[in-house]
């Protein structure tokens, strides 16, 4: 009868217990996918920076966020795809009684450090998210937290990992680790460096603070292009970069996305040497496509082969950004140095990373516009402009520089064929489900940021 | 003094007779004949005789669909007897639940009857649409995909997130009728409608359906029947008879355009109303905008333009320029005639130990589009034997065998050409040139290149090349029967046993041609295997006893094991196919990604009683009870009881009123149980296609618990049924309220919480109304007879509780968990109806819709508004049947009132200029896409933001999405979601039929023929309803996203058809 069926409740074709390795692998491959997707689903940070355009549909290059169900994508993607299963994964470590301390101790500083990451992005685009009470089915309604809060945590739990780390002992290894391969010195560095990275974020908003982590965190950040924090993608689907699906065959026949006019007129007036790694050219030329209006596709210069390869990387944090992170921070008087040095540095390494040469970079450096010292305005917009020039296929990193350091000037499309006050975004509104699913405590932290808008500066948005 | 008169025998002696029709003379077989108040009873041959042994008492003669009749023997050996059709419903008899027939007169619930002759009425390949509009409380929507799935609900939606479709029963033996159209197909992003497996029943093989409609009617089914029962009953053969009847139809179909877009013929294809440039041998002329798949472009002027057939290198047009006017062949050009044929043989007959049915029917149908087909194949044998006079077995089988090629695509999908036609298209292409251009090479010469020189398609291919190249195919094997034996222990008990086995296999390849447009321009091929059995033994043991002479029992002790096993794996490849057009997984380009697997199994154990206690045939009682276990819930909580109680009260026979022919009251509570879906209360994880050499889980989206308990249904009905003038009047009347609680539903939280949705025991939904059948026969003489038959039916739901409390309660459930496209949501919202549609709202000012500075609509903060309802305030149905001697008319007019529907049909079709409103002349009479500033542009009916009406035109040029409508209002900020939101009322002409029978009198020169019936019919012929450009019954899917929302829909179809019947 029945009750001698109970293994009827078993699923025979999932698994009850897996590796805590597998959950942790799963979700930086996930967060690397939805940090790099160009899908207007999910990810339009491009065109909010306009390093790209698009062909037909303009909605997206206007900052809609409720034709598409966009903000729910990327809050999802971040919470249940990434998230979740790091959760998960450290469960399953501090469970196992078996793992050495020392191991057990990199494996959670590892969990951790993506955690942090994760987080750190979804406070930065979202403003007050639930934190505290998050990442429990058993709380349905979870209370948003205050995003500066959240942050000071992040920055406590970042501390604390990168304490954990023992550089005698393995951590999440081999291909289970598809960042670092299981180095844990590198992983040390990419946590100091993500550490100076989101100290940074503060600099406006509480200096002091932001001095101290910098000074801490400044000696011990990755030291070139080969300790980026990258991943690999393979040929086939869903194993592709997610830029394939977007924008080459056999992954998709749509053409929506051509190069930005911004980007294309700057690095044309610069000669920028990265040019033809970054976009295709329509007779000889670079050639942008308006921003916020449509474009002939066949008229506008398209993303790169060498951007649109399945197997082209991506990057969650490079040698250039930390390069220039420094540059600034001698800048503010975080800490001691060579500014320009930091600069040329920075872009150099972003140059040679792209493929580049040495001699390109060094001739790129010596004109006038881009030269530390001769380069137009304050360090904000030299450092602003070469660093989105550095970070272009970075939308979401882009985005945030540009929010943070207020250069290059991004003007929203305008004139009589376009809605009026048009503003670029500086913040992802809330997903629209969450006034279905969690309405009540969205409200509270719509009220508390200063309204559940686009154009609401984040907390260390002051400038 | 001795007593001697106890040994006086009664004298045994033989009554022997014929049964014939009232109306038509005809014999009746099949008919029971019993000895009132035993089990002494026998059925009627083939030409309606019967004999029985019986001396004294009354002989009572019933038969599905007749008036059943008493008679007194009094001394007679020779009883003949007339029996009438069955216009007063309440001496009916009815098969209820676990197949036993009983007396409507005795059932404390609603239960409606629909005759074999009504389903085959105008020979709709699937019986499930038949019944639509002919039963109070059934809700049946039916898609107009070929084999398409038809949504069947009885008395409302009761569960949130589970299942609300009715069971199918026949003949005693519950049917799976699931549907294997994936999730993404229900949420409208693409799949073929491969149907539900009810319509593999075969039509021609149906006696009777019988629809219970309450909870009580079905508590012996157990938690299954909570959604209530569509019962059937198939043909059987009678003892000592020989019958051969062949049936062949055809039908055809034409899609009926007042349910189809109406296009706009004044601008062709183009964003705005630009021209690109091309430089072929006509020279540098304007070329069209290729790229842009809208109708926004310039105005059809006849100028020389070069269109896609100059990028064609095999068209007479290529590189050559043609004048620029609207196609002669709009998309409604693609549509074709229907054509399906029907032809079936049924044997039956009997010796007087055994009886036997042997049925086969072929249909073949071609559907509207091109490349479209399914096969039929029904297979049915039933036969009993009675081994003793006490023994009896029975054996049935019924296999069926589907062949569908060329399932219509559904949904927001490059495979469904509705995507096109009615969302992205160009008014300058023409169908028949898009064919002429597919099948010079069978290549995909698309309207949509890349580019003036870039011949690749874009974003839409030709929709020839979709129905050739990127079709489907499906079979579905289907077999289900049984095996009963069933023991007269004595005159009033009997005991059946039965073992019934139903399983369906499903094969199902989809795939994408190298070349396509969108996501698969490489190729793909997708693979779907599913298998599904279950099994039931039943033991059943009767009992049917007078316990005096006014007081009669009759009880039912049973027990029920269910065991159902589902196992499916579907595969598909990546990155192309390496060979075009082989469609085989080891053809994929990339690495094969995992197949996803299924294997679920599910059993629920029974045990259940049924006691009814009567009073003089005027008052009864029943009673009933059952226990049930079942292995989808937790063990220690796995055991739920149900009770019932009902009672009736005949009382015209008390009243005996000359008008009042038959009238009865009843009432009934009930309970049913549900279990839980398999597999849905431990954790496990998924498990994604590994990246290279790293093994990737992840958590499910959806959180499991192990702490689900049973889902409850409380029910109450109350009736009244009547009929007056012998019959010539009656109704019948029902209000009811159902309350579903402790619901198991997977509330969807927000993805903060880490997942999508949790499984949760919460939640209460109400349903209550009214349902009303009625019937009236306003003429009858001896050649003439005029039969109407009404049936209203109002439904209320109201979603009561959903989960939490105070402050942590869940004010609202996202029905759809993959999103829709247009991003509304259909829900489950606290103290609203089941499914109310969400999206942005007008801006409403003063009650008036409020348009900005541009004079475009304004939307409402709150982008989340509830802004349309799907269920319908009521459903009507009226039956009409005329007859004169031996021709008889039906028609059959459905109605339902009210039901929202969201259109992203409209959504996108408007805002891509389709449509004649986006188009023509405005208000001032001048062409509303010229600037305003030239006297264009369209004025919206509102006022402005300080409440005066509205005198601004809105621009209408669409460049850079300058337009009042859809997706593409204002600037891209998109138009109100609540504008295109559309009533979805309907009144139909279902059913038309015209048959005739040749009369007795000639048919008895023509032996061995037995009669002949010519009918010509035709189906769904007319429609009023408010939605433009739909039909508003079409949805996606079956299931509970079936409401609110339509996309890429097809047409209704306008079927014709001819049949003749003959029986030997």
């Amino acid at each position: 009868c029945v009750d001698s069926l109970d293994d009827y409740n078993i699923d025979q074709k999932r698994a009850a217990a897996v590796p805590a390795t597998t959950l942790f692998s799963n979700a930086v491959k996930n967060l690397s996918d939805v940090i790099t997707t160009p899908n207007v689903n999910t990810n339009n940070f491009r065109l909010y920076v306009q390093q790209w355009s698009v062909v037909e549909y303009i909605t997206e290059a206007r900052y809609s966020m409720t034709a598409r169900n966009i903000p729910e994508n990327f809050w999802g993607g971040l919470y249940r795809d990434v998230l979740a299963d790091l959760k998960e994964s450290k469960r399953i470590v501090n469970a196992d009684a078996l793992l050495l301390p020392e191991v057990k101790s990199n494996q959670l500083a590892q969990i951790e450090v993506m955690e942090v990451y994760t987080w750190s992005v979804l406070v930065n685009t979202f403003g007050n998210v639930p934190y505290k009470q998050a990442l429990d089915p058993k709380i349905p309604l979870p209370a948003y937290d205050d995003a500066s809060e959240i942050y000071s945590d992040l920055l406590t739990r970042l501390d604390a990992a990168i304490a954990g780390f023992s550089t005698t002992a393995t951590g999440i290894t081999g291909s289970a680790d598809i960042l670092y391969a299981g180095n844990i010195e590198k992983w040390k560095k990419f946590s100091n460096s993500l550490k100076l990275k989101l100290a940074m974020v503060l600099a406006d908003k509480d200096p002091g603070k932001a001095k101290t982590l910098v000074q801490q965190a400044a000696p011990n950040v990755i030291t070139s292009n080969a300790e980026n924090a990258r991943h690999t993608y393979l040929t086939s689907s869903p194993n592709n970069n997610p830029l394939s699906n977007n924008l080459v065959t056999p992954f998709t026949t749509r053409k929506d996305f051509v190069a930005g006019k911004t980007i294309i007129d700057v690095m044309n007036t610069l000669n920028d040497p990265r040019r033809p790694f970054f976009f295709t050219t329509v007779g000889g030329a670079y050639v942008g496509g308006r921003i916020g209006f449509t474009n002939d596709y066949a008229l506008t210069s398209h993303i790169s082969d060498k951007i649109s390869a399945p197997t082209f990387e991506a990057l969650l944090l490079d040698y250039s950004e930390v390069q220039f992170l420094l540059a600034e921070a001698v800048e503010r008087g975080f800490i001691t140095g060579n500014a320009e040095t930091y600069y040329n540095e920075a872009i150099t390494a972003s140059i040679l990373y792209w493929g580049g040469t040495a001699a390109e970079a060094t001739t790129y450096l010596a004109q006038s516009a881009v030269a530390y010292t001769t380069a137009a305005g304050d360090y904000k917009q030299k450092i602003g402009t070469q660093k989105w020039l550095a970070l272009n296929n970075r939308g979401y990193d882009s985005w945030l520089e540009w929010r943070r350091l207020d250069y290059p000037v991004l003007l929203p499309p305008s004139g009589p064929d376009v809605p009026d006050n048009l503003k670029v975004p500086v913040r992802m509104i809330y997903p629209i489900v969450e006034q279905n699913v969690n309405g009540a405590q969205r409200e509270l932290a719509a009220a508390a940021i200063g309204g559940d808008a686009s154009t609401t500066k984040l907390f260390w948005d002051v400038n | 003094c001795v007593a001697v008169g106890s040994a006086t025998y009664a004298q045994e002696r033989t009554v022997s007779g014929r049964v014939t029709a009232a109306d038509e003379g005809s014999a009746i077989p099949g008919v029971n004949v019993v000895l009132k108040g035993t089990s002494n009873g026998t059925v009627t041959d083939a030409q309606g005789r019967y004999s029985l042994v019986a001396s004294e008492g009354t002989l009572v003669f019933s038969f599905i669909g007749l008036k059943s009749t008493e008679v007194e023997i009094g001394g007679r050996s020779i009883i003949d007897v007339q029996m009438e059709s069955d216009a007063t419903q309440l001496s009916e008899v009815v098969v209820t639940a676990l197949g036993i027939q009983r007396n409507k007169n005795e059932l404390p619930y609603a239960a409606q009857q629909v005759t074999s002759d009504q389903i085959v009425q105008t020979r709709g390949a699937n019986f499930v649409t038949s019944l639509s509009g002919r039963v109070a409380g059934l809700d049946i929507k039916t898609n107009n995909t070929m084999g398409g799935s038809t949504n069947v609900v009885i008395r409302g939606y009761k569960s949130i997130m589970g299942n609300n479709q009715a069971l199918f029963v026949v003949d005693g033996i519950p049917v799976v009728n699931n549907s294997t159209n994936t999730a993404s197909q229900n949420a409208g992003r693409g799949g073929p409608d491969y149907g539900n497996a009810a319509a593999d029943i075969n039509p021609d093989n149906i006696a009777s359906v019988n629809v219970l409609k309450g909870a009580a009617a079905t508590a012996l089914y157990g938690s299954r029947a909570a959604n209530g029962v569509i019962m059937i009953t198939t043909k059987k053969g009678a003892k000592k008879s020989f019958d051969i009847t062949i049936n062949s139809g055809i039908t055809f179909g034409t899609i009926n355009k007042d349910t189809y877009a109406r296009y706009q013929k004044e601008y062709g294809g183009g964003a705005d109303q630009v021209f690109a440039t091309g430089t072929f041998d006509d020279g540098t002329l304007p070329a069209v905008n290729f790229r842009a798949d809208a109708s926004y472009g310039p105005r059809f002027d006849g100028s020389m333009v070069y269109h896609w057939d100059a990028l064609d290198p095999f068209s007479p047009n290529y590189r050559k320029a043609r004048p620029w006017v609207a196609a002669k062949n709009d998309p409604t050009a693609f549509f074709e005639t229907s054509v399906s044929s029907n032809q079936s043989i049924s044997v039956s007959g009997g010796t007087d130990r055994n009886t036997f049915q042997f049925a086969y029917t072929r249909s073949d149908e071609k559907g509207i589009l091109p490349n479209s087909e399914l096969d039929k194949n029904l297979f049915n044998f039933t036969s009993t034997f009675s081994l003793t006079e006490k023994l009896s077995v029975t054996a049935s089988a019924n296999f069926s065998n589907i062949e569908g090629l060329g399932r219509y695509g559904t949904g927001y999908n490059s495979r469904n050409p509705n995507e096109a036609f009615r969302q992205w298209w160009q008014m300058n292409v023409d169908l028949k040139e898009m064919k002429a251009a597919y099948f010079r090479n069978r290549k995909n010469v698309t309207w949509n290149w890349s580019g003036v020189n870039d011949a690749s398609p874009l974003y839409s291919d030709n929709p020839y090349w979709i129905r050739y190249e990127n079709y489907a195919n499906d079979t579905r094997n289907h077999l289900f029967g049984y095996a009963s034996a069933n023991y007269k222990v004595t005159d009033w008990m009997d005991i059946t046993g039965r073992v019934a086995y139903d399983g369906t296999t499903d094969f199902q390849e989809e795939r994408y041609a190298v070349g396509s447009a969108g996501s698969n321009s490489g190729g793909s091929y997708t693979r779907f295997n599913r298998d599904f059995n279950e099994t039931n033994f039943d033991l059943l043991l009767n009992f049917n006893k007078k316990i005096s002479d006014q007081v009669s029992f009759r009880g039912l002790l049973g027990s029920n094991m269910r065991r159902s096993i589902l196992t499916s794996i579907r595969a598909t490849t990546s990155n192309g196919l390496v060979v075009p057009k082989l469609y085989n997984l080891a053809n994929s380009a990339g690495t094969l990604p995992a197949p996803t697997e299924e294997y679920t199994r599910i059993g629920v154990d029974g045990v259940f009683a049924n006691a009814t206690f009567g009073y003089k045939d005027i008052a009864f009682l029943e009673l009933a009870g059952r226990r049930e276990k079942s292995t989808t819930l937790p063990l220690d909580n796995n055991t739920f009881y149900y009770p019932s109680v009902g009672g009736t009260f005949a009382y015209a026979t008390v009243l005996k009123q000359p008008w009042l022919s038959a009238g009865k009251v009843r009432v009934n509570y009930a309970e049913v149980g549900n279990d839980a879906p398999a597999l849905s209360l431990y954790d496990v994880y998924d498990k994604p296609t590994a990246f290279g050499s790293t093994t990737f889980f992840t958590l499910p989206n959806t959180k499991n618990n192990a702490n689900l308990k049973p889902e409850r249904t409380r029910s109450y009905e109350a009736g009244i049924e009547a009929d007056f003038f012998d019959g010539r009047v009656g109704f019948d009347f029902t209000a009811y309220q159902t309350n579903t609680y402790d619901q198991i539903i997977p509330v969807s939280i927000t993805t903060a919480s880490g997942f999508n949705s949790a499984w949760v025991n919460s939640g209460e939904m109400r349903n209550k109304g009214i349902e009303v059948s009625a019937f009236v026969t306003p003429v009858e003489t001896n050649d003439f007879s005029w039969t109407m038959r009404v049936n209203f039916t109002r439904n209320r739901n109201k979603v009561i509780d959903l989960y939490g409390e105070g402050a942590n309660a869940v004010p609202n459930v996202q029905l759809n968990t993959l999103s829709l496209q247009g991003s509304v949501t259909l829900n489950a919202a606290k103290g609203y109806p089941y499914g109310v549609i969400r999206g942005t709202n007008f801006l409403y000012t003063n009650g008036q819709r409020t348009v900005d500075n541009k004079g475009n609509y304004m939307k409402a903060t709150n982008s989340a508004e509830i802004i349309g309802n799907p269920n319908p305030d009521w459903l009507g149905g009226i039956h009409n049947t005329l007859s004169y001697k031996g021709v008889s008319m039906n028609f059959l007019i459905d109605i339902r009132h009210g039901g929202d529907i969201f259109s992203l049909d409209q959504w996108y079709g408007e805002g891509s200029g389709m449509y004649a409103n986006t188009a023509g002349l405005n208000a001032r009479g001048v062409q509303s896409r010229l600037p305003v500033a030239e006297g264009g542009g369209v004025l919206l009916q509102g006022v402005k933001a300080d409440g005066s009406p509205n005198d601004i035109y809105a621009e209408n040029q669409n460049t850079n999405s300058l337009t009042p409508f859809g997706y593409s209002a204002n600037g891209g900020a998109a138009a109100p979601h609540a504008w295109y939101v559309y009533d979805g009322s309907y009144i139909k002409l279902r059913e038309v039929a015209l048959s005739y029978s040749v009369p007795q009198t000639i048919m008895d020169r023509l032996r061995p023929l037995k009669s002949i019936n010519l009918s010509v019919f035709g189906r769904n012929l007319w429609m009023k309803k408010n939605m433009a450009y739909s039909d508003p019954e079409e949805a996606l899917s079956s299931g509970n996203l079936n409401g609110g929302y339509q996309s890429g829909a097809y047409p209704s179809v306008k079927t014709y058809g001819f049949n003749v019947k003959f029986s030997f």
